[in-house]
């Protein structure tokens, strides 16, 4: 029987992967991929909680998370567009003009 | 099968939310009114903005309705109202300085205005709400906003630091959502105030579960309002972004972080769980600490300011760990007056902004910039100076205010400890504030060359700067009233 400690769990992986990514990967596609696969863990996690409540809120904060994602999209590969066409390259190391 | 719902107009409260829908439909309106038009000049954008911003902050000081709206989803107690003024007014005043000299490429799109309204919208809709879903679909139209208008300013460095303060952006929005679950998963709840409640009557509460919330909480407000382990990205993306958009940045997006943190996180404090405490009171010093000493080593002046800005992040989130009502309308009154001291100093970094870097391969405005900038524009420097005593916390200035009765507030809760540090803190920023006085009165210039400073100032900006260097000056004279309007709508609404 899968319970909700099961869906927990599962978000908390999927959780790790995607901050693990957002931590090693250099490039800034896979990056972007590694903030979604974050929120689309926590995603699963309000979806199983709401259930097991019976409280709509966790649904609809799922539904908010899915939309705000998606903006984060648009918004990101437009800045990557841009990156791209100045420098011709995606990598993280590219972005060091400023440090210190 | 579901029952029709009906409900009344009256209910839903519709006043509470007139603010955010007049800048929602100002910025539409903008944005209409240029596909129309096409030919709408950059001041009259500046100035229909202006108008919007104006009227909000018109409706947000006349509403004395109820506090609750919307099914309790939005939430104008005091602190909103508070919180709502000075996010208007600062709004108002970085954007008058948008009319300037030299020519911008985001100044001359209508979408930049645009963004801007729909950036306050959302930050307004941070403080007036106490539903985490509405606080982060707040969190989120400011943000991605935020990033758009770093971008337009079209050069190599801008789309840099948009990038950086994306990617961190997204991560911080990460943290957000998996502490609201968190929560959620503890208390079967998205609204603070009931959050807090049920924590309090749930005595077999997962301890380890609370932690980590808070945890990740901490690191997604940390990360809008640079706490220390959270704060990288703040002197990149000041320098990458223009000096207009960089103050703005140290000023109201961390105010609209703070009121967050204050509902979320002194409801927190109040369960005396002690290892919260400790780890806030951990964070507050190490974030006035590092940000001080790093400032210590800086080369750029918009670097400096920016890790000055971390400092008194640093210091005025020791009020949420106080926790006392003192405290609190401290946090306000030291960010109105950080508020204006940071607006003159920005804008005179703005007003030297020339063409091309002349004194750094790297920075715009560095150090060595400002050499002897008393003998070539002794008006300019004298104001700078009023500004960097004043971030000093020199005493007639008016930051100097918010630094003693934050202080006097940590002595009369009983945190003496607290108090010390934030007294020792305030004395090694003095170091690099005056950096950049003494290199502005005692040193040689390098060149006698006095247009190079004024490239891009205008009447308007002269304006913005002299009612920022009267503020700063003569705060003292009016700062009584100012304390009793905070402190009146603070223990209005219970903090």
């Amino acid at each position: 029987m899968i319970g909700l400690a099961h869906y927990l769990v599962l978000s908390g992986i999927l959780f790790s992967i995607g901050l693990f990514g957002v931590m090693k990967r250099k490039n800034l596609l896979m990056l972007f991929f590694s903030t979604e696969i974050l929120l689309n863990a926590v995603n699963i996690g309000f979806v199983a909680v709401g259930r097991f409540y019976g409280d709509m809120s966790g649904q609809i904060f799922a539904f908010f998370i899915i939309a705000v994602a998606a903006s984060e999209v648009a918004v990101g590969l437009g800045l990557i567009v841009l990156w791209y066409k100045r420098t011709g390259s995606i990598d993280l190391d590219s972005l060091q003009m400023m440090k210190g | 099968m579901l029952e029709p719902i009906s409900i009344s107009l009256q209910a839903l409260n519709l006043p509470s939310l007139l603010p955010v829908g007049i800048l929602i439909v100002g910025a539409i309106f903008i944005i209409v009114l240029d596909l129309v038009t096409k030919s709408g000049s950059k001041s009259f954008y500046t100035m229909l903005s202006i108008l919007f911003i104006l009227l909000d902050l018109g409706v947000v000081i006349g509403y004395y309705g109820e506090a609750r709206g919307m099914f309790d989803l939005v939430l104008v107690d005091g602190i909103a109202k508070i919180s709502q003024i000075i996010v208007l007014v600062t709004s108002a005043f970085f954007l008058l300085l948008a009319m300037s000299q030299r020519r911008f490429q985001e100044f001359s799109m209508a979408e930049f205005y645009a963004l801007f309204l729909f950036m306050i919208a959302g930050f307004q809709f941070m403080t007036i709400s106490d539903n985490l879903i509405l606080i982060f679909v707040g969190l989120e139209t400011a943000s991605l906003s935020l990033y758009t208008m770093i971008a337009m300013h079209n050069r190599k460095k801008a789309f840099e630091a948009a990038i950086k303060y994306f990617t961190m952006g997204a991560l911080a929005a990460g943290f957000y959502t998996m502490g609201s679950l968190l929560f959620y998963a503890l208390t079967g709840s998205i609204e603070i105030h009931e959050i807090a409640n049920r924590v309090i009557l749930n005595d077999n509460l997962s301890v380890v579960a609370l932690i980590a919330a808070t945890i990740f909480m901490i690191g997604a407000l940390g990360f809008k309002i640079s706490i220390v382990p959270f704060h990288t990205w703040t002197p990149d993306i000041y320098e990458g972004s223009s000096a207009a958009l960089a103050g703005y940045m140290s000023i109201v997006p961390k105010i609209a972080g703070f009121v967050v943190a204050m509902r979320l996180f002194e409801a927190l404090l109040n369960l005396n769980v002690l290892w919260i405490e400790n780890m806030f009171y951990i964070l507050v010093i190490a974030t006035m600490t590092v940000g001080n000493i790093t400032a210590l080593v800086q080369e750029d002046v918009k670097r400096m300011l920016a890790y000055s800005s971390i400092a008194h992040a640093g210091f005025v989130l020791s009020a949420i760990l106080i926790g006392t009502s003192e405290a609190n309308s401290g946090l306000f009154l030291y960010w109105i007056l950080f508020m204006f001291t940071n607006l003159g100093a920005f804008t005179v970094l703005w007003m030297t902004r020339h063409k091309k870097n002349l004194w750094d391969e790297r920075y715009q405005h560095p150090f060595v910039k400002f050499k002897g900038l008393a003998k070539i524009n002794p008006f300019m420097a004298t104001m700078m100076a009023f500004f960097m005593f004043s971030l000093a916390g020199v005493p007639p200035l008016s930051v100097f205010w918010g630094k003693l009765y934050l202080i006097s507030a940590a002595v009369n809760a009983g945190f003496i400890y607290l108090a010390i540090f934030m007294a020792l803190n305030s004395a090694i920023a003095v170091y690099y504030y005056m950096k950049l006085v003494i290199f502005m009165f005692l040193m040689e210039p390098a060149s006698e060359e006095k247009a190079i400073f004024t490239t891009n100032a205008t009447p308007v900006l002269k304006v913005v700067l002299a009612v920022a260097v009267a503020f700063t000056i003569f705060a003292s004279l009016f700062i009584d009233k100012i304390l009793a309007f905070i402190i009146y709508h603070v223990t209005m609404s219970g903090f």
